[in-house]
């Protein structure tokens, strides 16, 4: 992880092991991937991405790594890659994948063993 | 003139609007939310603002990282509810007002604090989550028995607004309502929070005894919080924690002597969630 040396706000969020803080450098890498998820809001481009992903990626101009990430429903990539967990979001929604699955994942875990340590695995 | 008569910090994750929607509040999973929401409820019941001015955030729905806004406040008289994937929820629009709103834009800017302004926009989870809790006789009697003035902080997106600037805008705020000739009673609404990351090995981290120092803090010692950087907010309370900094913006247009008439807190799973009231001495 990079210092965040432009920011003194942000100075020591570098040690914060496995945090990938969303400033404009992820902001920026991310952004082609981010749109496409983003534009998931939309009613006919979900349609779109359900029905025909490859046209879906096509229109995005998605490289065939981002085009992976999304298919597989690669949490923890995309979260690597520079992708917001809040456009993420929409691919969950889409998808049919609770939060708590999309936080297993990018721990590393399985969905079963992380409810094991949350006090109420029932409200979800 | 207008006033502010209170305040009120709740989380807004979207869970909540979700174990409303689906009616959960007799599930033993979920009724220690409701039960920690229901004293607030029923103090705005008794209150009856007319206006709820709302420091909250869109998770990029309605604004998109082309262009953040870092503080935009909205100036319509309805705001949908926005599709986050799934289609909207099946809630009444909310209602805006207009004229309050166009004043506080005015002043706001002409008090230093450069807004970004937004008409007719729909508002996601960040404000709609913990309103129908709030309000929970909203939703089937068909319509909203308060406005709302929605305020939009970025804290998606690093460069966000620092802890001090939240509070100072929350006093700009305070300003910009005492300055409006008719009668009308306001209510802050501070949104976010508290523990939780969403991203990366160390999601899924909450830290209870933190969000129990936070909840004494914001009441009795909110400029120790303007004194904390994001840096300390995030290893304290999770990276997606630090958008608790809107709660500054809540409690800055408080007054200093602000009772705390309520408090519940509820750790179900991923994030806390949390709700406080403040009434100001009439
Ligand atoms: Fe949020």
């Amino acid at each position: 992880m990079t210092a965040f040396s432009s920011n003194p706000q942000l100075a020591g969020a570098e040690r914060l092991e496995g945090t990938f803080i969303f400033d404009l450098e992820r902001s920026a890498r991310g952004l082609r991937l981010n749109r496409f998820l983003h534009g998931l809001v939309i009613p006919e481009r979900r349609a779109l991405f359900k029905s025909d992903p490859q046209a879906a990626f096509d229109q995005a101009r998605l490289t065939p790594e981002e085009q992976r990430m999304v298919l597989e429903l690669d949490w923890r990539a995309l979260i690597h890659y520079g992708a917001s967990f809040f456009t993420m979001e929409k691919l969950g929604r889409v998808s049919g994948v609770s939060n708590p699955a999309m936080v297993a994942a990018m721990r590393g875990e399985t969905l079963e063993s992380f409810l094991a340590t949350r006090r109420v695995p029932g409200a979800r | 003139m207008a006033r502010i008569i209170g305040g009120i910090g709740t989380s807004h994750v979207p869970t909540i609007g979700m174990a409303y929607d689906r009616k959960k509040g007799a599930d033993p999973d979920w009724a220690p939310l409701f039960e920690g929401y229901a004293p607030a409820a029923r103090w705005l019941a008794e209150k009856k603002p007319d206006v709820l001015v709302f420091f909250f955030n869109d998770h990029a729905t309605t604004f998109f990282f082309d262009h953040y806004p870092t503080f935009a406040i909205g100036v319509w008289d309805e705001y949908p509810i926005a599709d986050e994937g799934m289609g909207p929820r099946p809630v009444p629009a909310l209602r805006g007002h207009a004229p309050l709103s166009r004043h506080m834009a005015t002043a706001l800017v002409n008090d230093e604090f450069d807004m970004s302004v937004f008409q007719d926009l729909p508002l996601d989870h960040g404000l709609n989550s913990p309103l129908t809790m709030l309000y929970p006789e909203a939703v089937p009697a068909g319509g909203w028995p308060v406005s709302v003035v929605p305020i939009e902080v970025n804290v998606l997106q690093h460069p966000m607004p620092t802890p001090l600037r939240c509070w100072k805008l929350g006093q700009a705020v305070r300003r910009a309502v005492a300055s409006w000739p008719e009668d009308l009673s306001v209510v802050v609404v501070g949104t976010g929070g508290l523990s939780h990351q969403m991203n990366g090995e160390r999601a899924g981290f909450n830290n209870e005894a933190w969000d129990r120092e936070f909840l004494e803090l914001i009441h009795t010692d909110p400029m120790a919080l303007t004194r904390m950087r994001l840096a300390d907010f995030a290893r304290l309370g999770g990276s997606e924690g630090a958008e608790v900094i809107m709660w500054l913006a809540m409690r800055g247009a408080l007054s200093p002597d602000v009772k705390k008439v309520h408090q519940s807190y509820y750790l179900p799973m991923t994030t806390a969630m949390a709700v406080a009231v403040f009434e100001e001495t009439p």
